[in-house]
């Protein structure tokens, strides 16, 4: 075998040479998938330093927080730190040039945090990179505003250069919840301010690429020193997040070592010890969380002791008649179980009673004021907070059941909590609570009744009936009266509860997460898109192309060994033992190739990635891909080099069977005919490929899926097959004779061509094939700015979109909520008629294609009603019929059970990214840390909606009650002003970091991804058509050797060597023809709907130049042949030698 | 009828090479035929009789030396005047027929004429040749379908196409059996006899050489008449 190996070295070397590169392609998309893979990973290790684990909170807590948890005993064996840090959303401004960027994390560090951050774990890569990368210039600057640390991904956004001013903008932390009657909504007790001087800027890397959330791209990161920070916040002392090092993963002994570590101050609880005899339970948020109700009621439970819960609202009007008391709280109670938590008598020094859902008590300075006795009709008026976050003015209708003494909880100031800008005033005209009061209708006997009882109740209603009027969905209960065991003192009871309670308390059901993110980053890290499968079919045009050669050239190999094939089996030796010599020395050959090929694909994976953060860095978003190369990666490509260069040699071989000996001895391995071809199955597959094809496009043109682009491809490999099987038709026909007349040459050809029909039809395929998928793939890259319908069909007709930085609690559909906003006259009318929606958020991954990273726990949009009963969008699926709906948006609403939400996602990012299907559901956890299964109930088709998943607002607020405020919008703008409409609403709303961006720009910038892999794909596809085109060479190449007696006869005869070479060119040049007229057309006609109807714009530039390339590559690979034609020796030729 | 010969073929020389060696196989040559004259020419293998006859025929050129047919030198001639005059003037018979798979009989024995769109009554010679050679049943078959004997005087026919002044043929026996043989080589003989032409066949059997008036030997790269 070694003497055959070294005897035919040439061809064998071509061999070789064909599957190296075969072998390259394949191990270097596999490598690029591992590069991917571990670059991801690199980067969540870059980005995270040594943190593994943070805790999180929806509120602020103590700085000691993250100390404590580690003299916690599990949490202390788990992780080795623990620091503290402030992590804020929020946007900057350039102090002078007034560049904006939203999207920014304010990011507060003390020397622990930054230290674990700065703390790198990353690849060697990184660590040379990071080596190399210029160091941070740190200049003192003297200046009286606070230093800010900018990473150079922000300093780039801003144009910001040392020295700078720079006015970070944030959302201030909110005690009482905002949506709520109490909760502050104005403007700047919304959004927190810190104006800074730009110390330094940090590269992005480390430190500076710090963000929780998995994504490629860099994060705009601004760094405040902890104390500045937490002065700007107004939470001096506190932070909202613990950086923990040292595990990968949290135990469920974790959680009770939180709830060990948190206090009472960190869930914002506040305990009174009262001495009447009771400990009041309140919470620095007005409304007491279900869960701290139940951890206090629990608490009590276990001392032994009764409870009272009350509930205190605010009445704007009680009304009998023309009778009115402004403004007066009232309370919502049982009665009280026993006398040490409050009193509730009636005038005769009668006990209440238990009070029906319509029933009320009034006090007798009530009574007195409204001329009402027991049995008498009250009308109270109170202002409700909607899912819109608007008040409404409501009214309930009472039947008096009876009128209390000024005694007890009638009288006590103390059975209401505080209320924000009410409590500490003197006079009621003095109020300055955060919801609108008409102070004028004040009475001076109010005043004095303030004067001498403050906010006691004036009147009482059931507890069933406050919840049901007023409970929000943060809670009703506004204070826990607890009574303090005889013989105790109340100061010490307390502390006795206050213990209890800590212990009861359920650090989930609060809002407090652990957020295993590098175990997450890690998780994520192996991708959402496998880029391995995706080169390897982008390089399928340079794998086939290359195992053409292989078998090509190793057919060239089997031409010039055919004597000795025809010899060895004269002499008797089985063809299987011929074949098996053949493919042994064929087996070395293909394995020293694949070993050069797997070295080799190093080069290509190199090259690829190189093209990744370049050419195609729309499709990464990330510059930061470093080559990952792994030794069973080189195993894997090498194997399967070997494997598919085998087979395809084995294919080759099979034709050996078909020739005899005697043919062979002379080296004879044409194919021999004795028959004439007849048209057989091209007869009928020419017409059926084209009654499929054009059948399926007049269908999608009729159904107006003229879009799809599914169809649309099935439609043109249907009109491809029916091109070339008439071709094959066409090529197999009876000709007419060739005789002397004009011309003859040219049909000399033809009949060449048709003499190897096989051979002229696979020809043909690889060239219509190649051209197919690049006039497929230029047909499908998309700019949505210049196509109809997309804005309609991906947007619901809603030509802007917009996202906040900190939530709106303001409705900017009336002229009141923009004035609260801020609006200046002129834009608020601007904006009048303008139909906005807002969603509330859950901040999440990103599900689109623009992160590499495999998102873990979706964004969530909670879509309101109002845009749910508007429809629109195009679905592409939906299981409207399967649950009896009438429109895919009203599955939205449909109740699925307490822990199934069904959701709408974008059909690309559900398919490829998420991989769910409909009907699939994924799990993640809600805001009180319980499980939640979010179901597919429908898709919806190359939407703006790619980066997050949509649930109903009501879902949304059920599941994650503390979502307050909106901070994503739909705007419908009419056509044409969306960008007047986008300046208008982006300065008028600087402040909350409102980044508006056109729909259709937002489709586009998905899109951009997808024209970057169909961007990779026609390259490398290109290229792989010009190693087929190469192949197209060998064929031809072959072609001349296999009838260079027949070529040297026509010279013999007479023919010119011009004449043989226009011959030859023109049988070439038919195929290559052919092929391009069959591909290019079947693609055109594909795609003819779209441009028809749809608006769209073929890249005819760029799809020429590719036609011109392949039929420039073919004519030279014909040329090629054709020089061959004329050097033809003509005495070896015709003696028959080789 | 012009007495002068036709071919006269004068001090020819040609040198192969191989490697880095050069093989002289004909070494001043010379022969001079007659319209009328059918010459065998015979040596053994590697004598250069075969190279002799390609160098007559215009398909190799001559290293030194001259080939004059009818007075006129054809390697002076650019390479599609050689090809039109090799066309016009020669017809080649070879011992593998060179037929081409991909046309039917008639159109093989076309071939010549369609090269310079030869005569326009081309395509009734051809049936008449095919008729002489009696193959006129088989006008259509494929080279495929034919026997050895058939497919040469397919050869002998597309040879004739043209009224060459020269026949050559290079062993047009050489892989048919003895009657078959001899029956192309009537055949030849047959058709030489009423055309005006020479007939140059090299071969290695005496048998058919014994049929033609001339004998040529080449010994040592010249022509040697016995």
């Amino acid at each position: 075998m070694r003497r055959a190996l070294a005897h035919y070295w040439r061809t064998n070397v071509a061999v070789g040479l064909a599957v190296a590169v075969c072998g390259a392609v394949l191990t270097g998309a596999l490598l690029v998938g591992d590069s991917v893979r571990g670059s991801l990973r690199d980067l969540t290790l870059d980005r995270l330093g040594a943190l593994d684990v943070a805790v999180v909170g929806e509120r602020f807590f103590r700085r000691d927080l993250p100390t404590e948890l580690l003299e916690q005993p599990d949490m202390g064996a788990a992780f080795d730190s623990a620091a503290g840090a402030i992590l804020l959303r929020g946007n900057a401004v350039h102090g002078s040039t007034r560049a904006r960027a939203s999207q920014i994390n304010v990011i507060g560090l003390d020397d622990d945090s930054r230290s674990m951050l700065a703390d790198t774990e990353a690849s060697d890569v990184f660590r040379r990179e990071a080596e190399t990368a210029p160091a941070s210039v740190q200049k003192d600057l003297n200046s009286p505003f606070p230093p800010i640390t900018l990473n150079a991904a922000l300093a780039d956004t801003l144009g910001a250069t040392l020295g700078d001013q720079v006015l970070l903008r944030f959302q201030i932390g909110a005690e009482v919840p905002r949506d709520t009657l109490l909760g502050e909504r104005e403007t700047d007790e919304v959004v927190g301010t810190v104006r800074g001087v730009v110390e330094s800027i940090i590269p992005n890397r480390g430190v500076g690429r710090f963000d929780l959330s998995p994504h490629q791209a860099f994060p705009l990161n601004a760094y405040l020193d902890m104390e500045r920070l937490q002065a700007g916040l107004d939470q001096a002392g506190r932070i909202n997040a613990v950086f923990l090092s040292g595990a990968l993963e949290v135990s469920d002994a974790a959680w009770e070592d939180l709830a060990n570590a948190l206090t009472l101050e960190d869930v914002g609880l506040r305990l009174r010890p009262d001495p009447a005899g009771f400990v009041e339970v309140s919470s620095d948020e007005f409304v007491l969380r279900s869960a701290l109700v139940e951890a206090t009621e629990r608490a009590a439970g276990n001392l032994g002791v009764p409870t009272l819960p009350l509930q205190a609202y605010l009445a704007n009007a009680m009304r009998r008649g023309a009778e009115v008391v402004p403004y007066s709280m009232v309370l919502a109670s049982d009665a009280p179980t026993t006398p040490t938590l409050g009193r509730l008598v009636d005038v005769d020094g009668e006990p209440a009673g238990t009070l029906a859902d319509d029933e009320i008590l009034i006090n007798a300075w009530t009574a007195e004021q409204l001329g009402a006795a027991a049995g008498d009709q009250l009308e109270m008026d109170y202002f409700v907070v909607g899912i819109d976050e608007r008040l409404r003015n409501e009214t309930s209708s009472f039947r008096i059941a009876g009128v209390l003494a000024m005694d007890g909880l009638a009288a006590d100031p103390q059975a209401t909590p505080e209320y924000p800008g009410i409590e500490g005033v003197d006079n009621i005209a003095d109020w300055d609570p955060p919801f609108p009061v008409d102070l004028s209708a004040v009475r001076d006997v109010d005043e004095v009744h303030w004067d001498d009882y403050r906010g006691a109740p004036k009147a009482v209603v059931s507890s069933a009936t406050g919840a049901r009027l007023w409970a929000t969905r943060y809670g009703a209960t506004t204070a826990i009266r607890v009574a303090v065991p005889e013989g105790i003192e109340a100061a010490a009871f307390a502390t006795q509860l206050g213990s209890e309670i800590e212990a009861a308390i359920s650090p989930a059901q609060l809002g407090y997460r652990f957020l295993d993110a590098k175990a997450r980053g890690l998780e994520g890290a192996t991708g959402a898109t496998d880029f391995a499968g995706l080169f390897i079919a982008f390089s399928f045009f340079i794998i086939f192309a290359a195992l053409l050669i292989v078998a090509m050239l190793f057919n060239l190999g089997v031409d010039a060994r055919a004597r000795e094939v025809g010899t060895l089996l004269a002499l008797g030796f089985p063809a299987r033992v011929v074949r098996n010599r053949l493919l042994a020395e064929s087996a070395v050959v293909a394995a020293c190739g694949a070993a050069l090929g797997a070295v080799a694909g190093i080069t290509y994976a190199r090259a690829m990635l190189w093209a990744l953060t370049t050419w195609w860095l729309p499709a990464v978003g990330s510059p930061l891909l470093f080559l990952h190369v792994q030794p069973g990666t080189l195993a894997i490509g090498f194997l399967l080099t070997v494997v598919i260069a085998l087979g395809t040699i084995f294919i080759a071989l099979r034709r050996l069977r078909a020739l005899p000996p005697t043919r062979l001895l002379v080296g004879d391995t044409r194919p021999q005919q004795t028959v004439r071809h007849g048209p057989g199955r091209s007869r009928w597959l020419a017409p059926a490929g084209f009654a499929i094809g054009i059948g399926t496009v007049g269908a999608a043109v009729a159904t107006g899926n003229a879009a799809n682009p599914g169809l649309a491809f099935g439609a043109g490999a249907a009109l491809l097959v029916g091109g070339l099987a008439a071709f094959a038709y066409w090529n197999n026909r009876p000709r007419a004779r060739v005789e002397v007349a004009r011309g003859a040459t040219w049909r000399m050809a033809l009949r060449s061509a048709g003499w190897n029909p096989g051979r002229s039809l696979i020809s043909v395929a690889l060239v219509a094939s190649a051209c197919f998928v690049i006039t497929t793939v230029a047909s499908n890259t998309r700019d949505p700015r210049n196509e109809d319908g997309v804005v309609e069909e991906g947007a619901g007709g809603y030509r802007l979109l917009a996202y906040t930085d900190v939530p709106l609690h303001h409705n900017l559909n009336t002229a009141e909520g923009r004035f609260d906003l801020g609006f200046s006259d002129d834009a608020s009318d601007a904006l009048e008629g303008v139909r906005i929606h807002q969603f509330r958020t859950v901040p999440g991954d990103d599900t689109s294609c623009l992160n590499l990273y495999q998102p873990q726990r979706p964004r969530l949009l909670g879509a309101p009603q109002a845009m749910l009963d508007e429809g629109g969008f195009h679905f592409a699926s939906s299981l409207a019929a399967d649950y009896g709906a009438e429109s895919p948006w009203e599955l939205l609403a449909q109740d699925l059970g307490p822990d199934v939400v069904p959701v709408i996602g974008d059909a690309n990012s559900m398919q490829w990214i998420l991989k769910l299907t409909l009907g699939n559901e994924l799990v993640i956890t809600d805001e009180r840390g319980r499980p939640l299964r979010i179901r597919l109930v429908g898709t919806v088709s190359e939407s703006i909606f790619q980066s997050e998943l949509l649930m109903s607002e009501a879902h949304l607020l059920r599941h994650f009650p503390s979502r307050s405020g909106f901070s994503f919008f739909l705007v419908d703008a009419p056509a044409g002003s969306e960008e007047e409409l986008a300046t208008l609403l982006e300065s008028s709303l600087e402040r909350f970091g409102f980044d508006a961006i056109s729909s259709a720009q937002r489709i586009a910038d998905f899109l951009i991804v997808q024209n970057t892999y169909l961007s990779t794909f026609q390259a490398l596809g290109g290229l792989g058509l010009l190693l087929g085109t190469f192949g197209l060479g060998v064929v031809l190449l072959r072609n001349v050797i296999e009838r260079r007696g027949e070529l040297a006869t026509l010279r013999a005869v007479g023919f010119p060597r011009g004449a043989l070479a226009r011959m030859v060119l023109a049988e070439n040049v038919v195929m290559l023809i052919a092929g391009i007229l069959i591909g290019v057309g079947a693609a055109l006609a594909a795609a003819a709907p779209r441009v028809v109807l749809g608006g769209l714009a073929l890249p005819w530039t760029s799809l020429l130049w590719s036609v011109v390339a392949i039929l420039g590559v073919g004519m030279a690979a014909s040329l090629g042949a054709v020089s061959l034609t004329s050097r033809i020796p003509l005495l070896p030729a015709l003696k028959g030698e080789s | 009828m012009n007495d002068a010969p036709r071919l006269v073929v004068e001090s020819l020389t040609k040198t192969f090479a191989e490697g880095e060696r050069e093989v002289s196989v004909l070494r001043g040559a010379a022969l001079t035929a007659s319209v009328g004259d059918s010459v065998a020419i015979m040596g053994p293998s590697g004598s250069g009789k075969s190279t002799l006859l390609h160098c007559v025929g215009t398909l190799e050129p001559p290293t030194t030396g001259t080939v004059m047919i009818d007075g006129a030198d054809p390697f002076a001639l650019s390479e599609p005047e050689i090809a039109r005059f090799r066309n016009s003037t020669v017809g080649f018979v070879f011992q593998d027929h060179h037929l081409l798979p991909q046309y039917s009989v008639l159109e093989n024995a076309l071939l010549p004429t369609v090269a310079f769109r030869s005569a326009n009554d081309s395509q009734d010679r051809a049936r008449s040749l095919l008729d002489r050679v009696g193959l006129a049943h088989r006008l259509d078959h494929r080279p495929g379908e034919l026997s050895g004997g058939e497919r040469q005087r397919v050869a002998i026919a597309r040879a004739l196409i043209n009224q060459p002044g020269l026949l050559l043929c290079d062993e047009p026996t050489g892989n048919l059996d003895g009657p078959t043989a001899d029956s192309v080589a009537d055949l030849l003989l047959e058709l030489h006899a009423e055309a005006d032409s020479v007939l140059l066949v090299v071969t290695h059997s005496e048998h058919l050489a014994a049929r033609f008036a001339r004998h040529v030997d080449l010994q040592d790269g010249k022509c040697v008449e016995r």
